[in-house]
């Protein structure tokens, strides 16, 4: 076999892990609907109807910079951001580590990081699907302010960048099943901080400085806030936010890589 | 012979786990000083198996045969021995060993559950880079032995256990594996289930020319596929020989049964003495007795009681099994009488 086959090989055990998936997300018709419609929902329900609360009647009412129609907008991306770069919660990872099913995986002549990232790819491509149509949606109601093409694609690839720092994060969490009984408490108290820290609930110009100057040496404010700074068609922070991922993204790689070598010798030694 | 496809000298595999006293307190003590418990699950087994053999692995739970299967495939590495496996280690764990094996095992399924068996096939199919040629020959072959083939787009989630079992076994030998680990593979079905699941394993087996390993607890099982028993008591490999020989481990005794016109009474001191196995209403009556004693007993019961019918009959091996699960002593002086 040449190394040219090999490739042709990998890859289509890469693209098909990618096609059952996409079978699997949608083989409940009613769940994958709920899926597709629910964000924009949620955003209608709950961001918009809160902030429209906080706002009140008062049209010229200014928070910190940030005017009603401002304040929406930054929730619209906030919510796309969301939606693309943390969608994917690696529940199976833990799941199939805990009830010992990465037995099927140590026989497939295909590895479960393979298996579990081309699962990864394929869901991310239903959640930019169901991102474009809670954007339409949005945009439907006159809601959206567009910063142009130029500013919204380089938005999308950005994000598209945090998620793999999201996924190799999340991927950890998983992997930590080896050692703990139950991996949720660690996934929602990663959320529930980076939803605080990264300026998912409110805009970070709502913090005091001190506390935005230490958040800056940290990752979180580059996962929501200055992307959706792109999207508002601003892109000074670009350059330091990809360096500052990157180094994340490579560490934390790096961590999963140990990991799950330590993990697998734990497991193979004990059979769970 | 051939050279032997598995080879396993001395193999050993220690678990250890923390003893932990009841209560909040012992939760509370073993968190800081825990007491380690060894236990070896699997002791000093060596044996080797050549191409085309089905070797029936045998004992009761907890005897050790999944982890014996475990290190088979590599799923977990033995702690002390040798094991080659089509010349690999097999907790090495490389692409090309993985591609040759196939393990079933009847308690945990490996298809997605959410999807239909095809698709599975499938993902399958790419795994072990099997042609669409030889993978499309081969799902019609075996949907047709199993009489599966309307079910193979149905979910998994809506099959009956015995439909998912034979997805199963499908999907394992998709890639025409040389040597198959079958755990328990017909656990929980109905005896038709079990009866068509034999048949397909032993059709596959004459055409393939591979090598079987099968646990089961089911005596059919191991009567209908295997040619060679292997036993494993607490561990440690009990006998290991041909299925003709199996009986012989309890003595040359033979199995008669008594059928009588009329109620006996199995408490009397001559029945007492024979240790038989009686029907409900004692009118029948099972006798292992000594080869060399046949005539002399069987006449006497003959002329003094009202035998209707009688018939000898080699012991099954499901009685030597559970003669041995009960006094596992037999196996070790039978053992000590080989060596000697």
């Amino acid at each position: 076999m040449t190394t040219g086959d090999a490739i042709k090989n990998n890859f289509s055990k890469w693209w098909i892990t990618i096609q059952i998936s996409w079978v699997k997300h949608t083989a409940y018709r009613l769940n994958f609907f709920l899926q597709i419609i629910g964000p924009a929902l949620v955003f209608f329900f709950v961001k918009y109807n809160l902030w429209s609360a906080i706002y009140g009647a008062d049209d010229s009412l200014v928070i910190k910079g940030f005017n009603f129609e401002g304040m929406i907008n930054y929730h619209i991306w906030a919510f796309v951001v969301g939606l693309v770069a943390q969608g994917h919660g690696s529940w199976n990872l833990a799941e199939d580590i805990r009830l010992g099913r990465i037995s099927s995986y140590l026989i497939y002549p295909f590895n479960f990081w393979e298996f579990h990232t081309a699962s990864w790819l394929s869901f991310q491509t239903i959640q930019m699907f169901i991102a474009a149509i809670t954007l339409g949606v949005i945009a439907f109601f006159d809601l959206l302010q567009f910063p142009g093409w130029n500013f919204f694609l380089i938005g999308v690839a950005y994000t598209l960048f945090i998620s793999l720092f999201w996924f190799a994060l999340q991927y950890l969490t998983g992997v930590m099943a080896f050692w703990l009984e139950e991996t949720w408490i660690l996934r929602v108290m990663l959320s529930v901080v980076s939803y605080f820290l990264s300026g998912a609930i409110i805009p970070l110009d709502l913090y005091p400085d001190w506390l935005v100057n230490i958040l800056n040496y940290t990752p979180f404010p580059y996962l929501v806030y200055y992307p959706i700074k792109i999207f508002s068609g601003e892109t000074s922070s670009l350059g330091l936010g990809l360096i500052i991922i990157s180094i994340w993204t490579v560490v934390i790689a790096l961590i999963n890589h140990l990991v799950w070598k330590k993990g697998i010798k734990l497991y193979t030694a004990a059979g769970m | 012979m051939t050279t032997p496809l598995i080879t396993a000298q001395g193999l050993t595999k220690q678990f250890v786990s923390y003893k932990k006293n009841p209560g909040v307190m012992g939760s509370f003590t073993s968190f800081f000083k825990r007491n380690p418990v060894i236990k070896d699950a699997v002791k000093d087994f060596s044996f080797s198996v050549a191409k085309g053999e089905i070797v029936g692995l045998l004992g009761p739970n907890g005897a050790g045969k999944t982890t014996l299967m475990k290190m088979f495939t590599g799923i977990i590495v033995p702690s002390d021995g040798e094991l080659k496996i089509l010349g690999s280690n097999p907790w090495e764990r490389d692409k090309n060993f993985r591609k040759r094996i196939a393990l079933v095992m009847g308690q945990k399924s490996q298809l997605w559950w959410d999807i239909p068996a095809m698709d599975s096939f499938l993902l399958l199919q790419k795994y072990y880079e099997v042609s669409d040629k030889n993978f499309e020959a081969r799902i019609e072959k075996m949907s047709e032995l199993l009489g599966v083939k309307d079910l193979l787009h149905i979910h998994v989630r809506k099959l009956s256990l015995g439909e998912r079992m034979k997805m199963e076994l499908m999907a394992s030998l998709l890639h025409n594996p040389e040597v198959i680990f079958l755990d328990e593979p017909t656990i929980g079905l109905d005896l038709v289930a079990q009866e068509n699941i034999r048949k397909f394993i032993l059709e596959y087996h004459r055409e393939n020319e591979c090598c079987i390993i099968i646990t089961s607890h089911y005596m059919q099982d191991v009567q209908a596929l295997c040619d060679r028993l292997v036993l494993i008591f607490d561990g440690k490999k009990g006998y290991d020989g041909p299925l003709s020989r199996f009986e012989d481990i309890l003595g040359n005794e033979k199995n008669v049964t008594f059928n009588f016109s009329s109620p006996q009474e199995p408490e009397s001191e001559f029945w007492h003495s024979l240790n038989g196995e009686w029907s409900k209403n004692n009118t029948q009556v099972d006798l292992r007795i000594p080869e060399e004693k046949l005539r002399e007993s069987s006449a006497h019961i003959i002329t003094t009681f009202p035998v209707e019918d009688f018939a000898t009959d080699k012991l099954p091996i499901e009685r030597v099994m559970k003669e041995l699960m009960n006094n596992p002593k037999l196996l070790r002086e039978q053992q000590s009488s080989e060596t000697l």
